[in-house]
């Protein structure tokens, strides 16, 4: 379970772009955010994931307080319970598919046993030893989608994963996201512009400067 | 005491040695005197320095005895020796002549011969040895007769060390032809020699820089010459002895390559002053016991029967190690030892034992 | 385990990447150690195997006593032997004696002759005696005999048993080679005579150069020494073995000093290629350790990573640093020998000797310094905030807070303050520190200076001359002038250490081209073929040279060494003819000296070099005591005079007082001035003509002048070896940080492809920036060079040497050096930068590495 409770973020500027905000997010829920820019979604999604303080407010995640966390207890959480996917893909450059895939199992410790599986699952089989350049930047985000869920992650932040694609890729990708968080049974929150995008969650929710509110999730054409 | 002397001092004179062996090859200067069977020995004169010739040496042993009546042997010897060169440097270091000097300690207490040498060239007033009367020094080592014919020697080692005085109970004892030595089947083979036994000593030695009162009687050899050894010799063995009568003993032999006397001779002189003396036919040294160097591997005869005439004398050393092994400083090897005379096997005397040439020097 | 395994894949994965780059940072490194371990390796060797041979000369003594002059009476000798608590006094008498055929060679003609007594050095230097043939011992008290040392033979191209002709005074003398001696140090060149045949044939009877003492057991050193001189007084002076090896140290530590500072100054380059290669190396990866964060690593593993990266590339490169290192000074010693050519331990052969400790410590300050290039960028790329570090275009606020600007202004303050202290235990310390801080300031001013300078430059460049290519160019170093700054550091790190030598090359080297012509004011100069110090015309041969034709005039000179503080070298005392009245028509003067003319009548002058005002402390008009003769006299400071000849200091007085004082009318050299119309050659002739003709040295002063630049070229070879060495560092540091940030841009260089932007100009692109990065880094390098040469000419010689020199810029030379420093920096640039227009970079926009 994710609460946000009173979450209060300005930039040095004085520009303000969360104030009071309030929402709980429960186990297996898929949420899609929307909103103009600069309304502070990428923000939004820093402060969850403890990658920034709120400068008021708290942030819990299973009851664990991310944002009063010291940086390395936050950064060992992130690193169990949180899977990342952007929209500029972020994959090692030098590392092959596999490696990078297999990422945040070595930082957790874990053993290297689903990497095989999670390239099935994206549709990669058999191309674990290629290595970034040498692929499309579907296949990218789709490289991307596996590392953020190859560790069974309680919460998947992707932020506008499908914004560099064509639309059938982002369609596929899309599904997928929503495919395995679902199969993970973790929950999830998808930044993003695009009503497609935003129409493969559970509900779809509007970032304003008053807060976060429901809207309807808008049917697939 | 005998001419074993070359093969002592420092490194030069091992090969210094072999160049006065080698003299009949080598072109005399013309400054050098030969020996000659005509010269008359004269004292006080002949006491002191004889520059005119190679080689020169004051040579004197003994028998000591402590207050507690242990007794000690001892050797000390003044070298004068001519390089025979650098007579036109008007330089004040111009090595004209050189003086060495030796010094050894026998002490049955130590059971090995104590010894200690020094060199310099004649300089400075720091070494010297002057003509007219015996007055050597060689640094803080001096050897002094005063006017009233006692000697006085001074020497000091760096944990040994003794000051005597030695007094005449004789007169002098000129060897061979009236101090005309000779020591080889040819006539130019010789030295002047002359010798002061029975000469009583009094004075102190220093044992690790202890003083110790000592009193004994000593021999003392002045020997001078230019050219002698054959050049086939080896070798000597050599005594000189104080016997308890009051007579004195005196015998060598040169021996040859293959171990062979080439030449030897043998005097003795009662205490009334009559000289016996052998021809070298008459004298045979033969060894009874020896003795072998743990450091040098020589085998040393240490205890002789000696035949004078129809005379025999059973030499016995005081201790075996008086082996004189300085090759680390000199190269030089030889055995110099305090020996007891036994004639008929009872008590005869005391004596020194010199036997070199037992020990090929080490080559250069 | 698991964690293990990533860095491995992050380790590996980077190098296979950037392999090039890597290279270039391992080569970086052991350049960088290398040349230091070599020059450290070469200088302790030469040291080491002077002061041995040095040591060997005198043995194994308690105590030396010493002449203030060169020699002394030797009617000390039975004294000292009779001393009370000495047990052995040992004569010696050192002659350094003119070999005739080694004559070309101004530095390098003497041969050191020891006269020895046998007896008494074989207790105390053993080393010395003769090796005489098998039954020739009395050959070492012979008058006719020399015993040489292996090298001495080598040299003189004699044998056992050959002749040697040698010039004592006006006469030629013969004499025999008796062979080698017990033990020589390798390359020691020394012969071994007998000390009267010595004093006999070289015309020295009665006299020593030292009586080395050994004293008897329990005697105290100190009190017996103390005792002793003042025994001895005045004209004598009494050393202990230290006091021996100071003067050796004293002697070429200056020089060596100086060597280990270049060496130092070549690490400091090389450091900061290491640190650039590294630095730049992790800024280009912040994206990467960005994401990495984000995926959970934490900052400690993210050091880690780096550190882990940093301490195998510096031990790799520091190792083959060692390596090199000891190969490159093994060869200089066998190529150059142990001065490095300039002749600064002369007859030296000193051998390599590897010292794990220092080897050690070279190793540590490699690896150091390469973990300080990771480490520092790195903390900031673990610092920086993961979410704002992975949006693009962040590198180089990265690389700005690397270069505070109140740091760059602290460190040249710093320098200005240093420039004005004076030197610690007479090494100019706060010179060297001055100009390190100088170079540090001014790396670490580079960003701003960079960015104002940019931006002003675009902002006032005329519009018709704007173009594309020149204004992107120009853009980027103004906006992002930190990256441009750290490619550039190397470049002004080595241009600025180039020019700062060159100019103090030149300076000196005019100083001294136009000091020679004051000093050898003479058409001639005629010396004897002699040993050394001693006068060699007695008056007899002066009036010979007097009455000469051809001549307007003609200068007697006495010149000797004067022993005067113990601890020190020796100086060098020159009485001459003098303009009294006005000392400057003779000698070089400074404008430190009395007013002309007012030198009290009855006074005794005496002109000092400026190395006797900073080692003795004298000023002018001060009275002086010089044990010159029997008793001490005193004279009257009446000028200072530059000497580039002599840094341990030289007096010059008037031959006429010298001769009232010591009743010595012998002289050394003479200086001669041709009549008109009367050739070189003719006076040459009349002097040949003398009985003792064959045995002068007749030098023209030109000749004189062109040998003494020679060999102020040759001891600098060194200098300008390194000089080379740091700009290949410098350019290499160009080549890695282009190529790094070359591969950085991709993208943006993918983005003006599809933008349009030809081929050809993003080549253009690259080498306009390379360009004006290298002209602003030689702009800069020159100044900077400018204000450190002044430190060199100015604190640094004159604190070290004792000389003061006028300042001289070589335009020419630094011209020509800046042009080729632009070229190979634009081909550089152009060079790492062609994989920029390669096809694969318009694919690069899509993706984001």
């Amino acid at each position: 379970m994710l609460e946000l409770r009173n979450i209060t973020k300005g930039y040095a500027e004085g520009r303000k772009v969360l104030a009071n905000l309030d929402y709980t997010l429960n186990t297996g829920e898929y949420i899609a955010i929307m909103g103009e820019s600069g309304v502070g979604k990428s923000t939004l999604l820093n402060l969850i994931a403890g990658l920034d303080t709120p400068d008021a407010g708290e942030i819990r995640i299973n009851g664990v307080a991310i944002s009063s966390l010291d940086d390395d207890t936050a950064t060992k959480l992130r690193r169990e319970q949180f899977g990342f996917i952007f929209q500029a893909f972020h994959v090692l450059p030098h590392l092959t598919l596999a490696q990078n895939i297999a990422l945040p199992l070595l930082l957790n410790g874990k053993a290297i046993d689903r990497v095989e599986l999670m390239l099935e699952q994206v549709g990669l089989h058999g191309r674990g030893r290629h290595f970034p350049y040498q692929l499309s930047g579907g296949e990218l985000q789709r490289v991307a989608i596996a590392r953020a869920l190859i560790h069974r992650p309680k919460l998947v932040l992707a932020d506008e994963p499908t914004g560099n694609l064509d639309p059938d890729t982002a369609h596929d990708i899309l599904q997928l996201i929503r495919a395995e968080i679902k199969a993970n049974g973790a929950m999830g929150i998808i930044v993003t512009h695009s009503h497609l995008a935003a129409a493969t969650a559970d509900s779809v929710l509007n970032l304003t400067m008053e807060g976060l509110h429901a809207t309807q999730p808008m049917q697939p054409v | 005491m005998m001419w074993s002397k070359h093969s002592s001092g420092i490194i030069v004179f091992v090969t210094l040695f072999f160049s006065v062996l080698g003299i009949e090859v080598m072109a005399e200067s013309g400054r050098l005197k030969p020996v000659t069977p005509d010269y008359k020995l004269s004292f006080p004169v002949d006491f002191g320095a004889h520059d005119d010739f190679r080689i020169e040496w004051w040579y004197i042993t003994g028998w000591l005895e402590t207050e507690d009546k242990k007794p000690l042997g001892f050797q000390v010897t003044f070298f004068r020796y001519a390089t025979d060169q650098n007579h036109d440097n008007p330089s004040r270091f111009a090595a004209k002549y050189l003086i060495i000097a030796h010094l050894a300690l026998s002490d049955p207490a130590v059971s090995k011969l104590m010894h200690a040498e020094k060199s310099a060239r004649e300089g400075f007033g720091l070494a010297y040895a002057k003509p007219g009367n015996t007055e050597v020094r060689l640094d803080d080592w001096t050897l002094v007769r005063e006017e009233n014919g006692r000697y006085q020697v001074d020497m000091q080692a760096n944990d040994f060390g003794l000051q005597l005085s030695f007094t005449p109970t004789q007169t002098v004892m000129l060897q061979d032809q009236k101090g005309f030595s000779r020591k080889g089947p040819k006539p130019e083979q010789a030295s002047y020699y002359y010798s002061e036994p029975q000469l009583s000593v009094t004075g102190r030695i220093l044992r690790h820089n202890k003083p110790v009162v000592v009193n004994g009687s000593a021999w003392l050899d002045h020997e001078w010459s230019t050219a002698y050894l054959d050049s086939d010799a080896d070798g000597w063995d050599w005594v000189g002895a104080n016997l308890n009568d009051g007579s004195a003993l005196m015998a060598f032999q040169i021996r040859s390559k293959n171990g062979e006397k080439i030449w030897g001779y043998a005097a003795i002189r009662d205490v009334s002053g009559n000289m016996t003396f052998f021809e070298p036919d008459q004298i045979e040294f033969t060894p009874i016991r020896t003795w072998r160097s743990p450091q040098t591997d020589a085998i040393y005869p240490v205890a002789m029967r000696i035949r004078t005439g129809d005379i025999e004398w059973v030499l016995t050393p005081l201790f075996d190690d008086q082996e004189l092994d300085s090759r680390q400083s000199t190269a030089a090897v030889y055995w110099e030892g305090a020996v007891k005379l036994t004639k008929d096997n009872m008590p005869a005397g005391h004596g020194y034992l010199e036997l070199t040439g037992y020990v090929k020097p080490l080559a250069l | 385990m698991n964690l293990t395994a990533l860095y491995r894949w992050l380790l590996l994965g980077e190098w296979r990447a950037h392999w090039i780059q890597v290279m270039v940072a391992l080569i970086a490194i052991a350049v960088g150690v290398a040349m230091a371990f070599s020059i450290h390796l070469i200088n302790t060797a030469a040291f080491n195997e002077f002061s041995a041979a040095s040591k060997s000369l005198s043995g194994q003594s308690d105590l030396q006593v010493h002449g203030r002059k060169a020699l002394f009476d030797e009617a000390l000798y039975p004294l000292l032997a009779n001393h009370d608590g000495v047990a052995l006094a040992n004569p010696v008498l050192e002659l350094d004696v003119a070999v005739p055929g080694k004559l070309q060679n101004r530095n390098d003609y003497k041969l050191k002759i020891i006269g020895i007594d046998t007896f008494r050095a074989m207790q105390i230097a053993p080393d010395l005696l003769g090796l005489p043939e098998e039954g020739k011992t009395l050959d070492r008290f012979a008058s006719d005999t020399i015993f040489l040392s292996p090298a001495a033979m080598e040299w003189l191209r004699v044998k056992q048993d050959d002749s040697l002709q040698l010039h004592a005074g006006l006469e030629a003398i013969t004499l025999r080679v008796a062979g080698g001696l017990v033990r020589a140090r390798a390359g020691q060149r020394i012969a071994v005579m007998d000390i009267g045949a010595a004093q006999w044939r070289f015309q020295q009877l009665g006299v020593l150069s030292r009586i080395e003492l050994k004293l008897q057991d329990g005697v105290n050193h100190a009190a017996f020494k103390a005792r002793l001189m003042e025994e001895l007084g005045e004209s004598y002076v009494v050393t202990e073995q230290l006091d021996q090896e100071k003067r050796i140290a004293n002697m070429s530590r200056a020089y060596r000093v100086n060597l280990n500072m270049l060496a130092l100054v070549a690490l400091f380059t090389g450091t900061f290629l290491v640190f650039s290669t590294q630095a730049l190396s992790v800024i280009r990866r912040r994206h990467q350790f960005a994401l990495l964060r984000v995926l959970g690593v934490t900052r400690q593993q993210l050091l880690r990573q780096v550190a882990v990266e940093g301490m195998i590339l510096g031990i790799l490169g520091s190792l083959s640093g060692l390596v090199l290192g000891y190969t490159v000074a093994e060869l200089a010693i066998q190529f150059l020998g142990g001065d490095l050519g300039s002749n600064f331990f002369p007859g030296v052969k000193p051998s390599i000797h590897f010292d794990p400790l220092i080897a050690l410590l070279f190793l540590g300050v490699g690896i150091v310094v390469t973990l300080m290039g990771s480490i520092i960028p790195a903390l900031e790329a673990a610092r920086a905030k993961p979410a704002s570090a992975l949006r693009s275009g962040s590198e180089d606020t990265a690389m700005a807070k690397l270069s505070a600007p109140w740091f760059a202004i602290g460190c040249l303050a710093v320098a200005l303050l240093f420039t004005q202290l004076p030197p610690v235990f007479e090494l100019p310390v706060f010179g060297y520190l001055a100009i390190s801080l100088l170079l540090i300031g001014g790396i670490a001013l580079m960003p701003h200076f960079t960015a104002w300078f940019f931006s002003v430059f675009l902002t006032y460049m005329p519009k018709k001359h704007r173009n594309t290519v020149l204004i992107l160019a120009l853009a980027r170093l103004a906006n992002a002038p930190n990256q441009a700054a750290i490619a550039l550091g190397g470049i002004l790190a080595s241009f600025s250490l180039m020019v700062a030598m060159a100019i103090m090359v030149t300076s000196f080297r005019i100083s001294i081209d136009n000091w020679l012509g004051q000093v050898l004011p003479a058409d001639l100069y005629v010396r004897i073929v002699t040993s050394g110090d001693q006068g060699g015309f007695e008056p007899a041969a002066q009036q010979a040279i007097v009455a000469q034709p051809g001549f307007t005039r003609i200068d007697f000179f006495r010149v000797q060494q004067l022993l005067w503080d113990p601890d020190r070298p020796e100086i060098t005392l020159f009485a001459r003819p003098v303009d009294r009245a006005d000392p400057r028509n003779t000698l070089p003067m400074t404008d430190d000296m009395l007013a002309p003319g007012s030198i009290p009548d009855g006074v005794m002058p005496v002109w000092i070099s400026e190395a006797i005002v900073d080692l003795y402390g004298y000023r002018v008009g001060d009275k002086i005591t010089l044990p010159i003769a029997k008793t001490a006299s005193e004279f009257l400071v009446a000028g200072v005079w530059r000497d580039y000849g002599r840094q341990f200091g030289a007096i010059q007085m008037l031959l006429s007082d010298y001769q009232k004082l010591t009743g010595d009318l012998r002289i050394n050299t003479a200086a001669m001035w041709l009549k008109n119309g009367v050739t070189m050659e003719q006076a040459v002739d009349v002097l040949r003509q003398l009985p003792f003709g064959s045995a002068l040295e007749i030098s023209r002063a030109s000749d004189l002048r062109a040998l003494s630049l020679e060999i102020f070229d040759r001891s600098f070879a060194v200098t300008y070896l390194l000089e080379i060495i740091a700009v290949v560092i410098g350019l290499l540091g160009v080549a890695a940080s282009f190529s790094a940030q070359t591969l950085a841009r991709v993208k943006e260089f993918g983005m003006l492809r599809h933008i349009g932007v030809l081929r050809r100009q993003i080549l253009a692109l690259l080498a306009a920036e390379g360009g004006f990065l290298t002209s602003l880094g030689i702009l800069l390098g020159f100044i900077l060079g400018w204000g450190i040469s002044l430190i060199l000419v100015f604190i640094v010689n004159p604190q070290s040497f004792h000389w003061t020199m006028q300042l001289y810029l070589p335009w020419r030379w630094l011209f020509a050096i800046a042009v080729i420093l632009l070229i190979s920096a634009a081909l550089t640039a152009l060079l790492s930068g062609r994989s920029a227009v390669s096809n694969q970079v318009i694919r690069a926009v899509r993706e984001d590495w």
